[in-house]
């Protein structure tokens, strides 16, 4: 039986520890912070993240430098026969598709499978756990990603912002985003479908866009996971947060109304993420369950 | 004894009649409103209704068939609809045409089932018809047409006279009906209306009515037309505009109505944009033109002696006249691209929030609400400019709701869907709230949902002194009017604005958006905001410049 390692990047969530745990690796995301350059959860806090950002720093991200992947590479196959690589969404970043070049070179390839699955944060954890057990069931590599690439669509993901400060400033955001009311303060509902990130609605207030994302995951539960009376077996609900997790349990428990018997995950969103969103924001996120695990 | 029976000809007479008899009475029925706010009145909204119709049964000429006299008086009163009462009065009409189109001539027993169509076609537009209303009236008189026509009445003349003899006795009852009629002291206006068109009417039917002309203003009519040769006991006329010192502020245009009001006879002062027209007729120009100069400048002025030159009448739109027509502000959609799935039509006035309603991407706003209510052809309009599939439809107005709701009827190559927005907060709430990845369907019911979590306050001056909920309001006063009616009045702005907030702030409240109006400076506005931050530490406070005339503030708690 082949042995399949499971790579990520930082934007999943999942923390240095929490890898060690679950057994999968994760590679930092890095950022520049005016002139400096700092890897997410090696030395770059979620804390000290916000304190620069709402300082008003200068933050931007970039990609994974192709040496520190192929390091990453080179030492997993030491131990493990292939790798399942899953880095953020394509549509957010250029990273996926530089591992993917990478993993067409001789030495990797048939070996490092990289998938453009197009998941961020929570519902990219939750591709990575999977990935974890369809491996610890004996499947290859190339199973794994064959089952992950089939569930590509399968998720979906709306995040309230506080406020539409950092997307502009970022400047990552789409033409109908960027038509979202600016005279009134308003608080946007982007979502994360595929690979764009987009407007999905607004509200005045946080309540109000709350419900809007509940409303947003009971419809694709409806018409997309085959419906809310089966959801518990077929369906994952994620919460994601930037910041504060305060408001983000006591959404929880709201969600918890609607949903009951739900184990829902609750997780800060990532630092790439953040950058561009500013703190304030709550995600709620469901992705299907993949059907191998079910039984 | 009048005729029997009533060919198209005569039918058509009774309806000019009665159109010119509603116009000549619309100041009058504009102060029966209940609330005495500056805004939109039943006379003005009737009055232009039935306008709307009678200019296109003018249009036939004098001797017209009945097929397209039924087609004129119904299609335009439909178009012409605006406000509550106008669209109930358009309905009426439609229903009554219904029946007598397929009538050659009408006699007691065609009356009795027209009027009893009429009724059931108005209850029927309305969604919660209410009691002590015009709908009232309207029903007793076709009960008693029906009534009447079982004890055998046989002159067409004495059975017209019952009737609107009982339909008076309807409408003296309204304020036992309706406690705020009763409270306020007065009738039902759009029943007085209903009225005054029908006294028109049985003019008409009587030949009393010798001029049918409808190109003629309201005091024309109420001075001249009886006799044309009359001389005038005012003895000029003035029209001009003022152009306001930037202190300027309502309660000054309510010290110039009542000034010019006591030197003759005020035929109409008009705010559009900051612009006072003023129409009077009085014999001292002098004092006309002493009081418009306190408060500013003047411009265009022409005064005539009525009684030694002829009327220069028309040579100039006046204030007056330009406001008649809501004013479209965005530039219709090129119809050759395709149809995008939506779009939306909103009302709105003051620059303020036109631009926020531009900015949340609404396709088409007309100008109007509380001043000049838009009428069903507005929506017509507007509902052709807008290149979409579905078009939502915001009145943010409870007397606009009715006339937006005859457009989605009409309107046949799109769907028209009204959100029915009393106010213009509601008709932000509902924009903000759509999503375009949604049908239709889910939207409104979203929309629909979300505008029941909005309270709006407004804050506004009384034009005349009554009582409401037992509040004893003077002219002058500021009044704070919630959803459900009077929250404060009194002669402390601030204080009123903060009972207003007040009453609409609670525990789960956790945005209060103020709009100020075009009277308010920005500093005062500042004010309030930082009072009102200050007294509710856990909701966040908005602060925007609505630009909206009459309403000082208009306030939202959600």
């Amino acid at each position: 039986m082949s042995k399949v390692a499971i790579i990520t990047d930082s934007n999943s969530g999942i923390t240095q520890a929490q890898a060690k745990e679950y057994g999968v690796f994760v590679l930092p995301m890095p950022f520049m912070i005016g002139e400096n350059e700092y890897f997410e959860d090696i030395d770059l806090t979620q804390e000290q993240f916000y304190e620069k950002l709402q300082g008003g720093d200068n933050i931007s991200t970039s990609q994974p430098a192709l040496t520190q992947v192929s390091e990453l590479w080179d030492n997993v196959l030491k131990e493990y026969d292939e790798i399942i690589h899953i880095p953020m969404s394509s549509g957010l970043s250029g990273s996926c598709q530089s591992a993917y070049m990478l993993s067409q070179e001789d030495q990797y390839c048939g070996k490092v499978f990289v998938i453009d699955n197009q998941r961020i944060s929570v519902t990219q954890r939750r591709s990575v756990l999977d990935a974890k057990e369809l491996a610890d069931m004996g499947k290859s590599a190339s199973e794994i990603a064959e089952i992950l690439m089939r569930d590509k669509l399968e998720a979906s993901i709306y995040i309230m912002l506080d406020t539409l400060y950092y997307l502009k400033k970022g400047g990552r955001i789409t033409p109908a985003a960027a038509a979202i009311g600016t005279l009134l303060k308003l608080k946007p509902v982007l979502q994360i479908q595929g690979e764009k990130l987009d407007a999905y609605s607004k509200a005045r207030t946080a309540n109000v866009g709350k419900e809007t994302m509940k409303n947003a995951i009971k419809n694709d539960i409806e018409n997309r996971f085959g419906g809310l009376d089966k959801a518990i077996d077929n369906v994952y609900i994620q919460i994601a947060y930037t910041k504060d997790i305060e408001p983000a349990l006591q959404f929880k428990e709201e969600v918890l109304k609607e949903f009951p018997g739900f184990d829902i995950v609750v997780n800060p969103l990532s630092l790439s993420v953040s950058c561009h969103i500013g703190p304030g924001a709550l995600a709620l996120a469901c992705s299907k369950k993949v059907p191998e695990l079910n039984d | 004894m009048g005729v029997q029976q009533i060919d198209s000809k005569l039918l058509s007479k009774c309806f000019l009649a009665g159109a010119i008899n509603l116009e000549k009475n619309k100041e009058w029925i504009n102060e029966l409103n209940v609330f005495p706010v500056p805004d939109g009145d039943t006379g003005t909204n009737m009055c232009m209704t039935i306008m709307s119709a009678a200019k296109e049964v003018a249009a036939l000429g004098e001797d017209p068939d009945m097929a397209s006299l039924c087609k004129a008086i119904s299609g335009g009163s439909l178009r012409g609809a605006r406000g509550n009462s106008g669209v109930i009065l358009s309905q009426l009409l439609r229903g009554f045409t219904k029946v007598v189109k397929e009538e050659g001539d009408i006699t007691i027993p065609v009356v009795a089932n027209a009027f009893t169509k009429a009724v059931e076609t108005a209850y029927k537009a309305v969604m919660k018809p209410k009691e002590g209303t015009i709908l009232t009236v309207a029903r007793g008189m076709a009960e008693k047409a029906s009534d009447l026509v079982e004890d055998g009445c046989t002159d067409l003349e004495a059975y017209f006279a019952a009737i609107l003899e009982y339909g008076r006795e309807v409408l003296d009852q309204t304020p036992e009906m309706l406690p705020v009629l009763k409270e306020a002291g007065v009738v039902d206006s759009g029943g007085q209306g209903l009225i005054e068109f029908l006294q028109g009417a049985m003019d008409a039917y009587l030949g009393k009515v010798t001029n049918f002309s409808l190109d003629v203003t309201s005091e024309e009519k109420k001075e001249e037309e009886p006799e044309e040769k009359k001389t005038h006991k005012l003895v000029y006329c003035v029209k001009l505009i003022i152009v306001p010192d930037k202190n300027f502020i309502p309660k000054n245009e309510a010290d110039i109505t009542n000034y010019l009001e006591s030197i003759g006879h005020l035929v109409s002062i008009v705010n559009n944009n900051n612009l006072l027209g003023v129409h009077i007729h009085t014999n001292d120009p002098g004092l006309v033109i002493q009081k418009a100069i306190k408060f500013g400048q003047i411009k265009d002025i022409t005064i005539y002696n009525r009684n030694l030159e002829s009327n220069p009448k028309k040579a100039k739109k006046n204030a007056a006249e330009a406001e008649t027509e809501a004013v479209k502000v965005e530039e219709p959609v090129k119809p050759a691209e395709p149809a995008k799935p939506y779009g939306f039509i909103t009302v709105a006035a003051g620059d303020g929030l036109v631009e926020i309603f531009k900015s949340l991407n609404v396709d088409y706003i007309i100008e109007g609400g509380q001043t000049m209510n838009p009428s069903t052809a507005d929506f017509l309009d507007a509902a052709s400019k807008v290149n979409a599939e579905t078009i939502f439809v915001l009145p943010n107005n409870k007397n606009i709701i009715l006339a937006a709701n005859q457009a989605a009827e009409l309107v046949t190559d799109k769907k028209l869907i009204v959100i029915p927005t009393k106010t213009i907060p509601q008709g932000i709430t509902a924009v903000v709230n759509f999503i375009p990845d949604i049908t239709p369907e889910e939207n409104e019911e979203t929309m629909n949902t979300e505008i029941g979590n909005v309270k709006t306050g407004q804050v506004t001056y009384a034009v005349r002194d009554t009582s409401i909920d037992g509040k004893e309001i003077h002219t002058n006063d500021y009044m704070g009017i919630a959803d459900a009616g009077l929250a404060s009045v009194g002669t402390d702005k601030v204080k009123v604005i903060e009972e207003l907030v007040d009453s609409m702030v609670d525990d789960s409240s956790e945005l209060v958006s103020i709009y100020y109006g075009s009277d308010v400076t920005e500093e005062e506005a500042n004010e309030i905001c930082e009072l009102i931050t200050a007294k509710y530490s856990s909701v966040d406070v908005e602060l925007q410049r609505g630009g909206q005339p009459i309403y000082y503030y208009m306030i939202s708690v959600e």
